[in-house]
């Protein structure tokens, strides 16, 4: 299960952009803490507490303690906008939790045995579809990240969601279909030596300041 | 290089780049990608030119997906012609990317790998370009 996380947060008296670029001015994050069928809260975080939150990489499948003013709120970070330029956090939406409520969270998938793996061995390349696996989970019980073994799997072999096993209180949104977490894929030696094979006909055939522009990368790599 | 197969017009206005980018702006296939910081053209051929330097530093590893199309043709009158006549016929065709654009996505390789391959890409460009990863990975700022 993930850890709980806490920052410490001050309520918002003012709405809107302009009030918000004025926060963001001085160094803090408009928030708001909504759900539990409770009214909305605006408030605000400091930008360093929550950068540090969202490097440990698990921030958005944990547990976060809001404290507004002294008086702590169990909520999940429901969604991060970031600015799409600069990455600096923008707002942030803080899901209120109830007790034993189940909650609907994206959980990190990693891959483990790549080196049992023989398609992986031979020069495959683990193909993901899936970076996160969209979970419906008992807040308490929210699993920091989903293994998927990749044991045995050949080229051209794939990894679907019945091949894996959930942790105790987890399931899946998706429950239509069985859909394909990964797979290994052919080398892309193979590719690339086509890729080669054209570069070559393209080099012989093209004008001379493309014949000495590919010159040049050949001597950077060499 | 990358051209489309059938237009709807021949010769486009020369338009502006203005603001930021839309959408594109997230990692949505690979775990490292190369973001542009600035607005401008990209033509094919800085686009192929990064494709090559990519694949030849990861060398037949890894996955790259190529997030940008060209598809404004960029009309050129040739030397020593008097102006008016017409405009000029189609030089090269070029993508028109604003800031904060994901151009490139690799998956597959560590991530000192994939930094310095963007590195090499982000040469080929004329933009000023910054490698980024998926929430809580700092591998490709090691080495």
């Amino acid at each position: 299960m993930s850890d709980q996380l806490t920052i410490s947060a001050e309520p918002r008296e003012r709405a809107g952009k302009g009030a918000s670029r004025a926060l963001r001015r001085e160094g803090r994050v408009p928030a708001v803490i909504y759900g539990d069928k409770k009214d909305a809260e605006p408030i605000h975080v400091e930008e360093k507490a929550l950068n540090k939150l969202l490097a440990t990489g698990v921030f958005m499948n944990s547990l976060v303690m809001v404290d507004v003013g002294g008086k702590a709120t169990r909520a999940l970070p429901k969604d991060v906008a970031f600015d799409p330029v600069s990455d600096r956090p923008l707002h942030v939406d803080f899901f209120r939790l109830a007790k034993g409520a189940k909650v609907q969270v994206n959980i990190p998938v990693v891959f483990v045995n790549e080196e049992e793996s023989p398609g992986l061995k031979r020069g495959g390349v683990l193909n993901v579809v899936r970076f996160e696996l969209d979970l419906m989970c008992d807040a308490d019980l929210i699993p920091d990240q989903i293994e998927v073994d990749v044991t045995g799997l050949e080229i051209g072999d794939s990894v679907h969601f019945s091949d894996i096993t959930l942790p105790k209180g987890s399931e899946s949104s998706i429950t239509d279909r069985d859909f394909t977490i990964a797979g290994v894929t052919a080398p892309s030696a193979l590719k690339s030596s086509d890729d080669e094979a054209e570069e070559g006909e393209a080099e012989e055939g093209a004008e001379g300041e493309e014949g000495a522009e590919g010159g040049e990368e050949g001597s950077s790599e060499g | 290089m990358l051209q489309p197969k059938k237009h709807k017009f021949r010769k486009a206005f020369k338009g502006r780049i203005k603001g930021k980018a839309p959408g594109g702006t997230t990692l949505n296939f690979g775990s490292y990608g190369l973001k542009a910081m600035e607005p401008d053209r990209i033509t094919a051929r800085q686009i192929e030119a990064a494709r090559r330097a990519i694949t030849r530093h990861m060398k037949r590893q890894g996955r790259l997906w190529i997030r940008i199309f060209p598809d404004v043709p960029v009309s050129k009158k040739p030397a020593e012609v008097r102006q008016g006549k017409g405009k000029g016929s189609v030089e090269y065709w070029a993508c028109r990317v604003k800031p904060g654009r994901i151009m490139f996505e690799l998956d597959g390789v560590p991530g000192p790998v994939a930094a310095v391959a963007f590195e090499r890409a982000a040469m080929k460009l004329p933009i000023k370009t910054k490698v980024v990863a998926r929430l809580g990975d700092t591998s490709h700022l090691e080495g």
